[in-house]
């Protein structure tokens, strides 16, 4: 039974092989002079293959900033960012996920789909298939001609996933992706999201506020501290990643004692 | 093999009837709007009527909504040996013009938008160029008319030159701003998927803008319109604008009103054109 993430990826565009993320003695101010803002760290995180770091901490720590360092969208002013090895370049490495759905509205569903498979490298007469496979996978069969703004949320923030996905890049960053959503989508995006990172093994950073998500999600959760954030706690997650529901899930001793420590954590640095 | 993220079916299915019941209401506004219109010109023309049985001018100032009724037939039939107005039938002055102000907007708006992508995308083009936009968004055609006149002769080219020229501006002005204010989200997603360079611009910077373009484009073919009747001033016949003025020259009041609505009604008809064109080309607007 192959999932359809670890089968051989049309159009993947990085090389496989070195550490997927590494960020080391990472800082970064954004501006100069007078006016210049410690955004961040130092921050050192070494990141293997298939593992789900979610990145907690308080608003304004910087969690959004290491992202756009690791997507490539800005180099750090300090240290060193490297994914497989490589500098990233937005696009290349990573898929991103933002916390608004960001879809294109001149595009159908289907369109904005297609086009991140275009970007990415993918064949013309392969897309359309490709394109009903992904919308399939995140739930939303059928929808490909619908407009963006006929979706609700939940349904933008699929799209968005399944366009990350389009890429078939070894890594994955997800920026507060569910926070816009109500709590019942929510969840249900959080389960299925756990089921395809632990069947797939891409490596993930997710950031979030909220502790629940970060130990339901995590194989490891990283508590940044005040701005600029430095890692305040780094927690292994040793959790079954398959086989039980989220609710036997929660209901784990391990679970209820993780979401304790790290929410102790969080409020410690909050203070 | 799992079907990852899979919806809740109520997520897919309530979309449908609340969209056809927003178009039912579109289209029921629409009659509404009509009723109205037709109604507000009624009245408009009953006042006119009014006024004229009153005798408070001369017929010659304001003449009756008949005159003017029995100019359009006048200028569109050929009676006792003449054709039309000035040998030339009402349908034709008015599509000569129309010629004129199509070719002039066509060019007007290919400049603007070329000039508006330069000046979005490069600044120090957009800081060289704006205030000769504004600039020649600031003349009355009519003064510029003279030089044209000297430049190209009498001939269709100056008239063209006009049009183009008024045009222009707008579609300059509205194409920089929006090219410059391209959301920085859906940038940022775009070169997330792995566009680059120029594949950003044709993906989202220049979708983002038609909004923004059409409402420009619309605002220039109305300025080549208020300005056609500066760019008949000279050997303007045929053409409506030539028409109005040579019967200005012999107080036909009459056929000066019928020129007017010739132009407005037309342009009335044009801008509806374009706005439904924009209507199927940018359906997202204010949806984004
Ligand atoms: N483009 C920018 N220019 C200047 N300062 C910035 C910029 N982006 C972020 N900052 C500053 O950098 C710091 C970290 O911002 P960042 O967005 O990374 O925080 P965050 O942890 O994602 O916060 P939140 O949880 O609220 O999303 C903040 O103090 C913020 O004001
Ligand atoms: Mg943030």
């Amino acid at each position: 039974m192959s999932s359809p993430l670890t089968g051989p990826p049309a159009g993947a565009r990085a090389p496989a092989g070195g550490a997927p993320l590494s960020v080391r003695d990472v800082t970064h101010t954004y501006g100069r002079g007078a006016t210049a803002v410690p955004a961040l760290g130092p921050v050192s995180l070494e990141v293997p293959a298939g593992e789900f770091l979610v990145l907690v901490g308080p608003s304004g720590c910087g969690k959004s900033t290491l992202l756009r360092l690791i997507a490539g969208f800005e180099g750090p002013t300090g240290g060193q960012v490297r994914v497989g090895g490589e500098v990233p370049r937005p696009g290349r490495q990573a898929g991103v996920v933002f916390q608004q759905a960001r879809l294109l509205p001149w595009r159908t569903v289907g369109g904005n789909v297609e086009l991140a498979l275009r970007l990415a490298g993918v064949p013309r007469e392969q897309r359309a298939a490709r394109v009903a496979e992904l919308l399939d996978r995140v739930g939303l069969a059928g929808t490909a001609q619908r407009r963006t703004w006929e979706i609700s949320g939940g349904q933008q923030q699929r799209v968005a996933i399944a366009r990350a996905l389009a890429g078939s890049t070894p890594l994955l960053l997800l920026d507060e992706p569910f926070a816009a959503l109500d709590a019942l989508t929510r969840e249900r995006l959080q389960e299925d999201l756990r089921r395809v990172s632990a069947e797939a093994g891409t490596t993930s950073v997710f950031v979030t506020h909220s502790v629940d998500e970060a130990v339901f999600l995590a194989t490891r959760v990283v508590v940044l501290t005040r701005s600029p954030g430095t890692v305040a706690l780094d927690v292994p997650v040793d959790l079954p990643r398959s086989g039980l529901s989220p609710d036997e899930l929660r209901g784990l001793p391990g679970y209820a004692a993780l979401r304790a420590e790290i929410g102790a954590a969080v409020r410690s640095v909050a203070s | 093999m799992s079907a990852l993220l899979s919806a809740p079916a109520s997520e897919t299915a309530t979309v449908e009837p609340a969209t056809v019941a927003a178009r039912r209401r579109r289209g029921s506004g629409r009659w509404h709007r009509v009723g109205v219109r037709v109604l507000a010109t009624a009245a408009l023309l009953g006042l006119w009527q009014l006024l004229y049985s009153l005798r408070i001018w001369s017929p010659v100032l304001l003449p009756s909504p008949r005159a003017v009724w029995d100019a359009l037939i006048r200028t569109s039939t050929t009676h006792d040996g003449t054709v039309g107005y000035q040998g030339h039938l009402l349908i034709e002055h008015l599509g000569i013009s129309l010629q004129r102000i199509a070719l002039g907007s066509v060019l007007g708006i290919a400049a603007g938008l070329a000039v508006g992508l330069l000046m979005g995308t490069l600044p120090w083009v957009r800081v060289v160029v704006e205030p000769w936009v504004t600039f020649v968004r600031a003349l009355p055609p009519l003064a510029y008319f003279s030089l044209l006149i000297i430049w190209f002769g009498i001939d269709e080219s100056p008239k063209v030159w006009l049009l183009a020229i008024a045009a222009m501006p707008p579609v300059a002005v509205a194409t920089a701003a929006a090219v410059v204010g391209a959301p920085t989200a859906l940038v940022e997603a775009a070169r997330a998927m792995g566009a680059r360079g120029w594949q950003v611009t044709t993906t989202v910077v220049l979708p983002a803008a038609l909004p923004e373009i059409a409402t420009g484009i619309r605002l220039a073919v109305g300025i080549a319109y208020s300005s056609l009747v500066a760019a008949e001033t000279v050997n303007g016949m045929p053409g409506i604008g030539g028409m109005i003025r040579d019967a200005q020259t012999y107080l036909q009041s009459d056929v000066v009103i019928l020129g007017l609505f010739a132009i407005g009604l037309s342009g009335l008809a044009i801008d509806g054109v374009l706005r439904a064109i924009e209507r199927r080309l940018v359906p997202w607007r204010g949806r984004g």
